[in-house]
């Protein structure tokens, strides 16, 4: 069975945002969305030559979508009622839906809440073969008022690995890497040290 | 494929609490769906739901109740092959789109709002909270990928057993009916205020249900009478559009397939197809190109649930499948309630009434969520 | 007209969240969907809320009412209709 290789690292935070231009309906996108689709575009992948129906997106998404959640419900008594544009981001897996329309990929998708553990879920689907390389994004997004609400510390930032079967890369992935914003945090802070 | 076996299932939904309201419901062809008296919010256009209203209406926590009462029922079926397995070798795998978010209504609204029911906003502390009073000391996880949840949360299941993560798992769907979930269907224009009609002809859209679903998975070994088993699963992605499917349904198709791969089985071998089918315009109409794409003219027998029960976003992949559970257990294909005339492109053998058959070997459940996610299931009897 | 014209091309902008784009760069007569600024029917959906707060329109029937989203010019007409009706 081929080894599982991690080929690039990222980390964004919310800073990135302003001055990002990630197509027409950037704007329209919830927060979560947008760090993840950024996080996505800092690993510098090519798609092209890599077929896209065989590449998988797994998400973890530390406190869900309640972020967006939050800012929907808080438009419930505007006339007119509640953005319809905003409920559309009040599912966790909704950045999923704008990575893989954006790169269009048509492979098998994962979504998961609280704590990461979607290292180990990327890498079964890479050892069954349900796809050759796989997109692991972590988001954690908790706006001021969500962070009141929920007695959380409030943040904005994401970050995003691409694994494949085999081949070069960074380096294998190991039994003991547990979680994508260690993962990143350490390849990143490598780059900014060489 | 996965040596993974159903050994119970647990349900409260809008045709009633348990399996056997479940059960009759399917004979009967029954729908629960009813006028929702619910929500006072003016700009709500009262609409039909599928409401569990065993449920006490009045309590901060439905989400924990919904889950608690369909996992009570699930471990009670599932005793004796649960009594053989330590309980650090039992996982949890929840679905759910919105958890408890009755919470966050409260919250906002400054009423009064326990603090259980604030924990259960999210969704990866309701699931340890049922993992800890169900006896699931091994693997916790929460699975949210939109109305492919389900689905998604059974494959998790299997795969936890299969890698020798857990020797059982409890996968439990849930949500509940929220003035948030309605304010957001009613905001996309996406109800049909009269009822969901799936697959019909006259068709505007869907209603909002709530359901608690849960299955016992257990690895086949450990099962004296393995029965129905997980034989095969498939996911991908539209990359289309956040809400509207693929038009020439291509995503699904290729799911499907999949699923048939991982199972190796010919398309001919599905006995029956259990649809998403919501009732909106969109959905029904990609669902029946989809099919068409994978079957040709040859497609199995198929209905659609929701009808029955509502739209139960997170719970809907949980509880369609055990009603493709109980349908192998009576022999007998579940209709469609509420299907009056079929629309055109509707696959021909569109069952809108329950029908009995001899043996039913192979089923393919399908599920699609916003995001463009798609799930297959395929489930074998014996 | 103008104004109200003008209005409505902030207002798309606005509650749209468009970015690296004007209103003068809107032209009245181009297709609002599809081609032209590209909108889905998502993006209609929030547009008929837009008009029910700034203008107090309500809009029942979505489709009925298609051909006011033709284009900023149609969608003016519409919204003057309203008003003196």
């Amino acid at each position: 069975m081929d080894k599982i290789v991690i080929t690039a690292a990222s980390r964004v935070t919310e800073a990135s945002v302003p001055k990002a231009r990630l197509g027409a309906r950037f704007g329209r996108m919830d927060l979560a969305s947008q760090l993840a689709l950024l996080a996505v575009e800092s690993l510098g992948i090519d798609f092209d030559g890599r077929p896209r129906d065989r590449i998988g997106i797994c998400l973890g998404a530390w406190a869900g979508s309640l972020s967006a959640d939050l800012e929907f419900w808080g438009g419930r008594d505007a006339a007119g009622g509640p953005s319809p544009i905003l409920f559309t981001y009040t599912l966790p897996s909704a950045a999923i839906g704008e990575i893989a329309i954006r790169h269009r990929l048509t492979g098998a998708n994962l979504c998961l809440v609280g704590k990461d553990t979607v290292l180990a879920e990327a890498s079964d689907l890479l050892r069954r073969a349900e796809v050759e390389a796989c997109l692991c994004v972590w988001c954690n997004v908790v706006t001021p008022a969500l962070a009141e609400m929920i007695q959380a510390p409030p943040s904005a930032h994401a970050s995003a690995l691409f694994l494949q079967r085999g081949g070069e890369g960074l380096r294998e992935l190991q039994e003991n890497d547990r979680d994508i914003e260690t993962l990143c945090a350490a390849f990143c802070a490598q780059n900014s040290t060489s | 494929m996965s040596g993974v076996a159903f050994a119970g299932c647990g349900a409260t939904t809008a045709v009633g609490c348990g399996m056997d309201a479940l059960r009759s419901a399917l004979r009967a062809n029954a729908s629960g769906l009813r006028a929702c008296a619910r929500f006072d919010l003016p700009r709500f256009q009262s609409c039909v739901v599928g409401a569990a209203s065993q449920m006490d209406t009045g309590s901060d926590d439905p989400a924990w109740n919904l889950a608690d009462s369909a996992l009570h029922e699930a471990r009670e079926q599932a005793r004796e092959a649960l009594a053989a397995i330590p309980t650090e070798r039992v996982g949890l795998v929840l679905s759910t789109t919105k958890a408890n978010i009755e919470a966050m209504e409260r919250l906002a609204e400054h009423r009064s709002c326990s603090e259980a029911a604030r924990r259960h906003l999210r969704g990866d502390y309701l699931a340890c909270d049922l993992a800890a009073a169900h006896g699931a000391r091994g693997p916790v996880q929460c699975v949210s990928v939109a109305c492919a949840s389900g689905l998604l949360a059974i494959q998790q299941g299997a795969k936890l057993i299969q890698r020798g993560a857990a020797d059982a798992v409890l996968v439990v769907g849930v949500d509940h009916l929220s003035a948030f979930v309605v304010a957001g269907f009613s905001a996309l224009k996406a109800i049909d205020p009269n009822g969901c009609r799936p697959f019909d002809r006259d068709r505007r859209g869907l209603s909002p249900g709530e359901a608690g679903a849960a299955i016992v998975l257990v690895s086949a070994a450990k099962m004296s009478r393995p029965g129905i088993t997980i034989h095969g699963w498939g996911g991908s992605n539209d990359a289309n559009h956040l809400t509207g499917p693929s038009r020439d349904g291509s995503g699904l198709a290729q799911a499907m397939r999949r699923a048939l791969d991982s199972a190796r089985l010919r398309p001919e071998e599905i006995d029956y197809v259990n649809a998403h089918g919501t009732g909106t315009s969109y959905n029904d109409a990609m669902e029946s190109t989809a099919l068409r794409a994978v079957f040709g003219e040859c497609c199995p027998p198929v209905s659609g649930s929701k009808g029955m029960l509502g739209h139960t976003l997170g719970a809907a992949g949980v509880v369609e499948t055990i009603l493709c559970v109980l349908a192998m257990q009576e022999r007998l294909l579940p209709g469609t309630p509420r299907l009056n005339v079929a629309a055109e492109g509707v696959p021909s053998d569109c069952l809108k009434q329950p029908r009995p058959v001899a043996r039913l070997r192979h089923v393919l459940k399908l599920n699609t969520g916003f995001g463009g996610v798609n799930g297959a299931l395929i489930l074998s009897h014996g | 007209m103008d104004i109200l014209l003008s209005e409505l091309k902030t207002g798309i902008i606005e509650t749209l969240r468009l970015e690296d784009i004007s209103p003068d760069q809107i032209d009245d007569d181009a297709p609002l969907f599809g081609t032209g600024l590209g909108l889905d029917s998502i993006d209609a959906l929030e547009l008929v809320v837009m008009l029910e707060q700034y203008y107090g329109i309500v809009i029942k029937d979505i489709e009925e009412s298609r051909p006011a989203f033709k284009s900023v010019r149609a969608l003016a007409a519409f919204v003057q209709a309203k008003r003196t009706s």
